[in-house]
């Protein structure tokens, strides 16, 4: 049919397609610096103070021994190497994670006000840490509290899918049910934890874990996370045609040629194991992955192709800074870290609230 | 390419929509499929662009039933052009059309070009870069036909093309179908609500009541007011079918 369609050919002039590849190599790269620097601004500030060159020479020491000379204390490279660094990239991938599920799900269920809280799996997740930090590890069989947080988060999994599919197929307005309903009945559950536990300490403990902290970043924390990201946001690079597809509508992408029941299933599954692996090293830190995604919208448009490497990245970049805010502001007190992305989300949810229903006339709620 | 049903059969939620249906359309053939509300017809549509399995019977396209077929090769087969409006995420219409290509191996520059010769085609050239829902009711109709056609499929299907459109651009819209079925061989089925449009416009016309196909042919033999009065309930007059008769044959 290509050769036969008639009547002037395509029209040439300057290729709309050059022009936004450029623009768009030129964003990731402009993404990719602020990533870096964002991640050295991070490592140098705190309350012992480590100048940015001295932070460098401390990494590049670590990895190439003897590169630079020593120009910094012993306790300043251990604050480095073993808090701060652990701590900046484990911003990234939380920040990155949230941010692409996000984008996922706001595909998957075609609702733009979609976050990754949605489906009840943080929920979960806050369940199992809040029953280790109030009944103590020993009441469950000795698991730490992140892997409590993502066992409450396969519970959640489990009991969304069961409520939400009917012969192995899942519907998004079932999904969004399912999630709602059981986000409320984990928050009932833990709260009737936290009642039970009476002490003080702990009942603080569990309410700053809710609000999301990356107090917790060591090393050896960050391999897993690091693996699920780097897995699941290489599947969804890969399936931006079908998630474009989807996020038309499930007839239009079945239609295309995609077996809607199977990728749906796939997304539920895959963004449910990220936000649970998050939320077990991060807590609950909210709004990153309900307006991360439209802002790269805004930026580069719907193109899913486009849109998840933007959304990573931007993602990354907010929340290494809403870390270093979160340290900073408040010193020595840490804030939560979903009290610094609410005073950036409120505003933009409002403003995405008035501006869908003042230009569509669609309500998205 | 030609597209045969036979004893087509859909139950949703246990209750019976389609029953034993059958109907063909040949090569480069329009072909209407009309009925009362709640008939089926849609429903047997969705069975055949893969929305929904027939829980009987056979859905082939040139000989291959088409639920057999890998979905993206059977997405190479079959378009369809229906009413689901896209999730409100800002999708530019250059990104609606490309969709098309989604069971193909993506090849960017000469998608390009299919996509802007399709825009081309159906009268939106200038618009490539627009956002979807910011478009019209009849713009949109016209690139989700600009979708269909970078599917680059001999077989299109038409879930009531025409609903939501004036009847200046209902008539445009039907042209533009009708033309491009002739100008490249494409077997078009078209879920249609106007009696008179499906008279003017169908090389063969199947009606549909209760779930049932109850008659095919060329419309003037199918359109027949004892039949409408029987599927429809209503009694009908010959004299604004030749009408449009007459204007299909000005063209």
């Amino acid at each position: 049919m290509t050769g036969t369609i008639r009547r002037s050919p395509a029209r040439t002039g300057p290729a709309p397609r050059a022009r936004r590849a450029s623009r768009f190599a030129l964003l990731v790269a402009a993404l990719l610096a602020a990533v870096v620097a964002a991640t050295w601004l991070a490592v140098s500030i705190g309350a012992v103070p480590v100048a940015l060159s001295q932070a460098w020479g401390i990494v590049a020491d670590r990895l190439v021994p003897g590169v630079v000379p020593r120009t910094w204390t012993p306790v300043q490279e251990q604050i480095v190497w073993e808090f701060r660094l652990p701590r900046a990239l484990l911003a990234l991938l939380v920040g990155a994670g949230l941010a692409v599920v996000g984008a996922v799900l706001q595909a998957l269920v075609r609702n733009p006000l979609a976050d990754p809280f949605l489906l009840g799996v943080s929920s979960g997740a806050s369940f199992g840490a809040v029953c280790v930090l109030v009944l103590g590890a020993s009441a469950l069989g000795g698991l730490s509290l992140s892997a409590a947080a993502f066992a409450g988060s396969l519970l959640a999994l489990g009991l969304v899918y069961a409520l939400a599919q009917r012969s192995g197929r899942l519907t998004p307005s079932r999904l969004v049910l399912a999630g709602v309903a059981l986000a409320y009945l984990f928050q009932a559950a833990y709260s009737f934890v936290l009642q039970l536990a009476q002490s003080g300490r702990a009942a603080q403990q569990v309410l700053f874990w809710l609000m999301g902290s990356l107090g917790g970043a060591r090393w050896h924390v960050l391999p897993v996370p690091a693996a699920v990201l780097a897995a699941g946001v290489t599947y969804l690079l890969l399936q931006h045609r079908p998630l474009n597809a989807l996020a038309a509508g499930e007839e239009t992408a079945a239609s295309l040629g995609v077996n809607v029941s199977r990728f749906r299933l796939t997304l539920f599954v895959l963004t449910s194991l990220l936000v649970g692996v998050l939320v077990a090293t991060s807590g609950a830190i909210a709004f990153v992955g309900l307006i991360v995604p439209h802002a790269a919208r805004l930026l580069v448009g719907a193109d899913h192709r486009r849109v998840l490497p933007v959304t990573a990245l931007l993602g990354a970049v907010f929340l290494q800074l809403v870390d270093v805010a979160a340290r900073t502001v408040n010193a020595p007190q840490e804030l939560a870290l979903s009290i610094v992305t609410a005073l950036f989300g409120v505003p933009f949810f409002l403003w995405l609230l008035r501006r869908r229903s003042a230009d569509r006339a669609v309500s998205v709620l | 390419m030609r597209l045969d049903l036979r004893g087509v059969s859909v139950t949703l939620d246990g209750s019976p929509i389609v029953r034993e249906a059958g109907l063909e359309v040949g090569e480069g053939e329009f072909a209407g499929l009309v009925g009362p509300n709640g008939c089926g017809k849609s429903t047997l549509l969705r069975a055949v662009y893969r929305a929904l399995r027939p829980t009987a019977g056979l859905v082939a396209v040139d000989g291959d039933d088409l639920h057999r077929l890998p979905a993206r090769r059977a997405a190479r087969r079959v378009a369809v052009m229906a009413q689901e409006i896209p999730a409100d995420l800002d999708f530019t219409v250059a990104e609606i059309v490309l969709m098309g290509r989604t069971p193909y191996r993506a090849d960017a520059a000469a998608d390009e070009r299919r996509c802007a010769r399709a825009l081309d085609r159906v009268g939106l050239a200038g618009a490539a870069e627009r956002v979807f829902a910011t478009l019209s009711g009849g713009e949109k109709q016209r690139a989700l036909l600009a979708r269909a056609l970078v599917q680059e499929t001999r077989l299109l299907l038409l879930d009531e093309p025409t609903s939501h459109l004036d009847v200046r651009h209902q008539l445009e819209l039907l042209h533009l179908v009708r033309e491009l079925g002739t100008e490249l061989g494409i077997a078009t089925l078209a879920v249609l609500h106007d009696l008179n449009q499906a008279a003017a416009f169908c090389d063969r016309l199947y009606v549909m009541n209760a779930g049932r196909v109850v008659a095919g042919g060329p419309p003037a033999q199918v359109l027949t007011p004892e039949l409408i009065s029987e599927v429809y309930g209503v009694r009908a007059v010959r004299r604004t079918q030749l009408v449009f008769e007459r204007l299909r044959e000005e063209r």
